[in-house]
């Protein structure tokens, strides 16, 4: 038996090489960008401590302040379709995997439907480009080249590469559900929409919660399909433009714009903002109350 | 033999110290410069036989050429810089972003480089900020129209010089039935200004007249003539294929070279592409308003080479500079990587044909870069994203050419000093 002193320094030991890359890589980043915001680095007298000059550029400039709304705006768009559409099939899909209609071929499925999380964003982007094509693909009609259409079919895409995100998640869940529950209910002569539906899903919605949480963290974060995709200045008109792609604009610049770190800094926090205070504000009120359905 | 042994020694002492020093020179180190760049695609050009060409003449410099993806260049640079990892020379990006690197320090002053008398002050005047030169230009690419000669022949048609004859041949291969008369799809914004509208505007708004009028604020985009080549260019969009709102600058050329369109405006650096099936592929320049008037082409500047502020091999890069701005350089360049067009006022010959056809394509035009990018665009909105944008959504819905230019005046006079007094 080790002492409990000695076992408290151990564990802190072991902790210490995983949090010192955090601290390293996602802490300290994430802070020094913070600091960046309130900052003008480009000016002629050095680092210049502006306040919030940056925030009040960002929000009242008619440009870009109609740029980020645009962008924040076809953000929640692009988590909506994810939620409304990739969220479910993915619960459809490990319903089914566990339902045992599947028996032997469940492997089989299970890897299929995951395969293209595994991809890369660009091969996947230049598949459903061809796809799609007006001239050489199925689909006649530009789905790309219409502001009113191209967001929409771009999520589409992402929804395709990572429905097996949330399948395998929620699949995990539902192998947790203890069987004896299941049976009983069966024995009781309950459907099995009605066993699903009173029986497992209720056991699982902390999950089910947690990868609705998870898919906003994600799509919030989004860039790389629509970078791949559109680059930049993703058109028509902006209509694909993301938070992601207009921090990527505003900190890296395009082929027309000079980049410009603080700016890009403060979008950085905005974001950050937003997600912390939205996951935060989901944690307290939501996921806390889920528990109480658990077995 | 006896020779009068003061001289001799002193000379067997010259003799062997220089022998010393040239001795020396070889066997140390050579000095290696980094050369970053967009142009991936010139990796064999440069490693194989530009670069070799130089180290013949300079053993003791060697130099590392060094590419990023062109969408990447100007971040990676900028972040490069900023961290003090730099390459030693910084190839430059015309105009205003390249003004706005000169004015942050990125770039070291070119004084007293003799190479810099090859070039006139109109080829050097996207690199020059209040008179000083920062880079010594490489290449200008050139827009015009690539044809398939067969299908012309075919049709019976010639390559028009008149906007209208333009009309009436894109009006007779849509009469054809048989191919599509411009290869042109909106998905990618950018060739929509650098291949379309900035080939054919300069006709209407006479070139640098109208150019540096909207930079000096004596001529506004809202003018009967800017809206007349916005016009001009809306007036493409019975010709354009099917589909074109999604369809990308690759799906453009594919059908050219597939020999299903009959029209490709592209610019001269894609002549390997359109003839890479063995297409029979002519070049035509952007037509004339009127009979007998004016021909106009884009000659738009497009590379130069600087050197980082912060690099500790200043000589060995000046070295180098030197060499490129000399007509060795511009000819084995241009020759190793048709569509790019030497900006000296040295003599160049273009062994690739159609190259050598888009160069002649000079001769009687006035030449003018791209509309936008000078000065226009160093503010927020940044007149040449926002032309991009705006003949994209002129392009794929029914906005017509007075609203775009009315939004685009208004963009450009939200900031920029010269438009705001009048």
């Amino acid at each position: 038996m080790t002492r409990p002193a000695t076992a408290r320094w151990s564990l802190f030991l072991f902790v210490l090489p995983a949090l010192a890359v955090y601290l390293l890589f996602a802490v300290v980043p994430l802070f020094s960008s913070i600091v960046m915001s309130f900052f003008d680095t480009n000016g002629e007298a050095g680092n210049l401590f502006v306040g919030f000059a940056n925030y009040v550029y960002l929000f009242t400039q008619p440009v870009v302040s109609a740029r980020f709304w645009n962008a924040l705006a076809n953000s929640a768009k692009y988590f909506a379709v994810h939620v409304i559409v990739e969220v479910p099939i993915g619960l459809l899909l490990a319903a089914l995997l566990t339902s045992g209609v599947l028996r032997r071929s469940e492997g089989v499925y299970r890897t299929l439907l995951f395969i293209p999380a595994t991809l890369s964003v660009v091969i996947v982007g230049f598949i459903w480009r061809l796809i799609i094509n007006p001239l050489w693909g199925l689909v006649g009609f530009p789905l790309l080249g219409n502001p009113s259409t191209a967001l929409t079919t771009i999520s589409l895409m992402s929804v395709w590469q990572y429905v097996g995100i949330p399948m395998v998640f929620l699949y995990s869940a539902l192998l947790a559900v203890p069987n004896d529950l299941v049976e009983a209910s069966r024995l009781d002569g309950a459907s099995p929409w009605r066993i699903f539906w009173d029986i497992k899903f209720p056991l699982i919605v902390p999950q089910f919660g947690l990868i609705v949480i998870l898919t906003f963290i994600w799509t919030f974060n989004g860039f790389d399909l629509v970078f791949a995709l559109n680059g930049s200045a993703p058109g028509p008109n902006y209509s694909t433009d993301i938070l992601g792609t207009f921090f990527y604009r505003s900190f890296f610049g395009s082929s027309g714009q000079v980049a410009d770190l603080d700016i890009g800094a403060t979008v950085a926090t905005v974001i950050f903002t937003i997600m912390l205070a939205v996951t935060g504000g989901y944690f307290a009120l939501v996921q806390r109350r889920l528990r109480a359905h658990m077995v | 033999m006896r020779w009068k042994p003061a001289r001799t020694t002193l000379a067997t002492l010259a003799l062997g110290v220089s022998i010393a020093s040239i001795a020396s020179a070889a066997l140390a180190e050579p000095v290696t410069l980094t050369l970053g760049s967009w142009r991936t695609e010139d990796l064999a050009i440069w490693q194989d036989q530009v670069l070799p060409a130089f180290e013949a003449a300079h053993p003791d410099i060697k130099v590392e050429f060094a590419p990023v993806n062109t969408n990447e260049y100007n971040a990676a640079i900028q972040s490069q810089i900023e961290g003090g990892t730099g390459p030693d020379l910084i190839t430059c990006r015309p105009f205003d972003v390249n003004n706005e690197w000169i004015g942050r320090g990125y770039f070291a002053t070119l004084d007293g480089l003799a190479g810099l008398a090859n070039f006139t002050d109109t080829a050097k005047a996207a690199w020059t900020v209040k008179g000083a030169t920062y880079c010594v230009p490489v290449a200008a690419v050139l827009a015009g129209f690539y044809y398939n000669i067969d299908i012309f022949n075919e049709l019976g048609l010639t390559p028009p010089t008149t906007a209208a004859e333009f009309t009436a041949v894109l009006q007779k291969i849509q009469d054809s039935g048989k191919y599509t008369p411009l290869a042109e799809g909106s998905a990618e914004s950018w060739q929509l200004a650098y291949n379309g509208l900035y080939s054919i505007g300069p006709a209407y708004w006479k070139g640098e007249e109208g150019r540096l009028g909207l930079i000096d604020g004596t001529k506004k985009l809202t003018d009967p003539d800017f809206v007349a080549a916005f016009a001009a260019f809306q007036a493409w969009k019975p010709f354009l294929p099917s589909g074109q709102e999604a369809l990308s600058y690759s799906d453009m050329t594919q059908l050219f070279t597939l020999g299903r369109a009959a029209i490709l405006p592209d610019g001269s650096w894609n002549i390997n592409q359109v003839t890479s099936t063995g297409l029979n592929v002519g070049v035509f320049g952007p037509p004339a308003v009127e009979a007998n008037g004016q021909r106009y082409l884009q000659e738009m500047p497009d590379m130069a080479i600087g050197i980082n502020a912060a690099s500790t091999k200043q000589d060995a890069a000046k070295v180098f500079l030197d060499w490129v701005a000399g007509s060795e350089f511009q000819q084995l360049y241009v020759n190793s990587a048709p569509g790019f067009f030497a900006m000296s006022n040295q003599a160049v010959t273009y062994d690739n044909p159609l190259a050598q056809h888009f160069a002649d394509l000079k001769t009687g035009a006035l030449l003018t870069p791209r509309l936008a990018l000078d000065r226009l665009s160093a503010g927020t909105p940044p007149l040449d994203d926002e032309i991009w944008r705006q003949l994209q959504v002129m392009m794929t819905s029914d906005t017509t050419p007075e609203t775009v230019t009315g939004e685009l005046q208004t963009g450009l006079a939200s900031w920029y000093g010269p438009q705001q007094a009048k």
